[in-house]
């Protein structure tokens, strides 16, 4: 089967603009999490990770015409664009993974600066294909908290046939009184900054992210080779997480089984920190016998990040094996979970070759990946 | 390298009031009744025993029992089998709902009942749950049925070996009603998977 490879990647989050201000941020400690008092989102206060709108508004023509969401859609497809010089041909495939899209206009007083059929995923994918001038359509996925993965492993799929030479997948959501309300009814959202896979989590933060990957079938210096992909439902309940993680451990033994079984150097855990999740991540992986192996989450530092968080938590993971430095779990004190893991604690500097990226979500999917350097 | 086996084994079409199977008509109503309703009619017609059928919302009760009707005529799913569905509304009709609840001036309050549908893929979690499905999911959102998309995708996915069988197709149930085709992808069958094929069928009952 033909390789494919990473060879590029853009972040816009609350922590900054571009990949590597996020790898600073994230190394020095520092999290994107606040407590947020805004009637607009929330009855009362609870903790996110909002992007400012001061950080980036303006910067786009024709400002007035798109969505915040599409907005920052195209600031980051943009980036990628110029930053790699990617061709838009017909040999180039944009993929866009987004749970929500802008459900915000949705019986909101800003959605009627929109026709109604902007709420729509399709519509909005053909904003963003019209700005572009792209030749192919814009292939959307909405796979609830795994779509962002999801989309990596379906690029990488159509990347092996004959048709397309390179892909730009681009995830992401924003966080709106439709979300926080959903997930504030369901009792997910922590009253603290969250605290993935301690004894004392209680729950979640939703974050905002915007995250860009350039898949390619030709490597590059420094390109990491997405080895092995695999997803599996639980068939077990539409909103709660498989007792005994089912679905993540097949997800998890069909990746590494693709990707030859490398020896796996860290794991990018979904961890997000609520009560149910982080115990069923524990459990599949110690099925695996991967308890041992050092892991993270990264919602302590942008929370919860939806249609965005596989994207930005792999390029995170692909910086970490670049940089041969285990990024720490912050929020996490004690063992929280029936199974032992091996969460990391502070930056380590080590030699890294291979890791494993993990995402569950509502509908009972799972989806494990494999990343190795070439 | 085209010369992909594949064959469709079985279809549903759910469209306006009425259920096809296989190009045979198996239920229609003339009467002016609601999507749920009549979805709901249809539950008791076809004699489906499955109590967590009314908790759903009208896609994942279209696409449950178009399901449930494959599982009947070309025999129980097997584990394996991934799907990979697309449409256009997402969960649009969830997501009306859940807005109103969440904006409704007298009481605004949002029910996990209802948000628990505003993700389009928690019908294939539902349909997982019912045939003990162990499989991979994909939810492709476009503005129209698009074989051209998905026929070749299937193929490849077909290609890789992982698994034998997939269901896919047109799941979209939104403001202009309901329009669902489902299908099960295999190796045997009379019907070629193509983008041609696809088409007629799709279109044979569209008027």
């Amino acid at each position: 089967m033909k390789d494919v490879f990473v060879v590029g990647d853009h972040i816009i989050s609350p922590l900054g603009i571009g990949s590597q201000v996020n790898v600073e941020q994230i190394t020095a400690g520092n999290t994107a999490i606040r407590r947020v008092d805004d009637q607009q989102l929330c009855a009362h206060p609870f903790f996110a990770a909002l992007i400012d709108d001061s950080q980036w508004d303006g910067e786009i023509e024709n400002t007035q015409r798109y969505t915040r969401l599409e907005k920052l859609f195209i600031l980051s497809l943009q980036a990628l664009i110029d930053q790699y010089r990617i061709p838009l041909d017909r040999r180039t495939l944009v993929l866009l993974s987004t749970t929500k899209g802008n459900v915000s206009l949705l019986h909101s007083p800003m959605g009627r600066t929109f026709p109604k059929e902007r709420v729509h995923l399709a519509v909005m994918a053909d904003e963003i294909q019209r700005y572009f001038g792209l030749e192919n359509r814009i292939i959307t996925i909405s796979n609830a908290c795994i779509s962002g993965s999801l989309a990596i492993s379906v690029a990488r799929q159509l990347l092996q046939g004959n048709d397309y030479e390179r892909a730009l997948v681009v995830g992401g959501d924003e966080i709106s009184k439709f979300i926080v309300s959903g997930f504030d009814a369901f009792q997910a959202l922590a009253d603290e900054p969250c605290r993935p896979f301690d004894r004392d989590r209680n729950g979640l933060n939703l974050g905002e992210a915007i995250a860009a990957m350039y898949l390619s079938k030709s490597p590059t210096d420094g390109a990491i080779n997405v080895s092995g992909t695999s997803s599996y439902n639980d068939a077990n309940h539409i909103s709660g997480p498989s007792r005994t993680g089912e679905g993540l451990y097949q997800s998890i033994r069909a990746a590494l089984i693709e990707a030859g079984e490398p020896t796996v150097d860290f794991i990018s855990a979904h961890g997000t920190a609520t009560p149910y999740n982080d115990e069923m991540e524990a459990i599949a992986l110690q099925r695996c016998k991967l308890s041992d192996i050092p892991l993270h989450s990264l919602k302590g530092y942008y929370g919860h990040t939806l249609g965005a968080s596989g994207l930005l938590e792999t390029i995170l993971g692909i910086h970490a094996l670049k940089n041969n430095l285990l990024i720490p779990s912050i929020g996490f004190e004690h063992q929280g979970t029936t199974q032992r893991l091996n969460i990391i604690k502070k930056n380590t500097p080590q030699l890294l070759n291979t890791f494993l990226k993990t995402a569950s979500g509502f509908g009972g999917c799972n989806i494990a990946s494999v990343f190795k350097k070439i | 390298m085209d010369m992909h086996t594949y064959h469709i084994q079985s279809y549903c079409i759910i469209r306006e009031r009425s259920i096809h199977m296989d190009g045979v008509t198996v239920l229609k109503t003339e009467a002016l009744t609601t999507l749920n309703d009549f979805l709901k009619s249809a539950y008791r017609q076809l004699g489906i025993d499955y109590p967590k059928f009314y908790k759903m919302d009208a896609l994942c009760k279209a696409v449950f029992i178009a399901v449930e009707l494959m599982a009947r005529k070309a025999g129980p799913i097997k584990p394996d089998t991934a799907l990979i569905f697309s449409n256009y509304s997402s969960s649009h009709l969830s997501d009306e709902k859940h807005a109103m609840d969440l904006f409704s001036a007298d009481n605004p309050m949002a029910s996990p009942a209802t948000f628990v549908y505003t993700l389009p893929n928690i019908a294939m979690g539902e349909i997982s749950i019912r045939h003990k499905l162990h499989s991979e999911n994909v939810f492709f959102i476009f503005d129209s049925y698009l074989p051209e998309f998905l026929v070749p995708y299937n193929d490849s996915v077909l290609d890789n070996q992982k698994t034998e069988n997939i269901i896919s197709g047109w799941a979209e149930v939104g403001e202009q009603g309901c329009d669902l085709f489902l299908y099960l992808i295999g190796k045997s069958g009379k019907t070629p998977h193509t983008v041609a094929y696809l088409k007629t069928l799709y279109h044979n009952e569209h008027e």
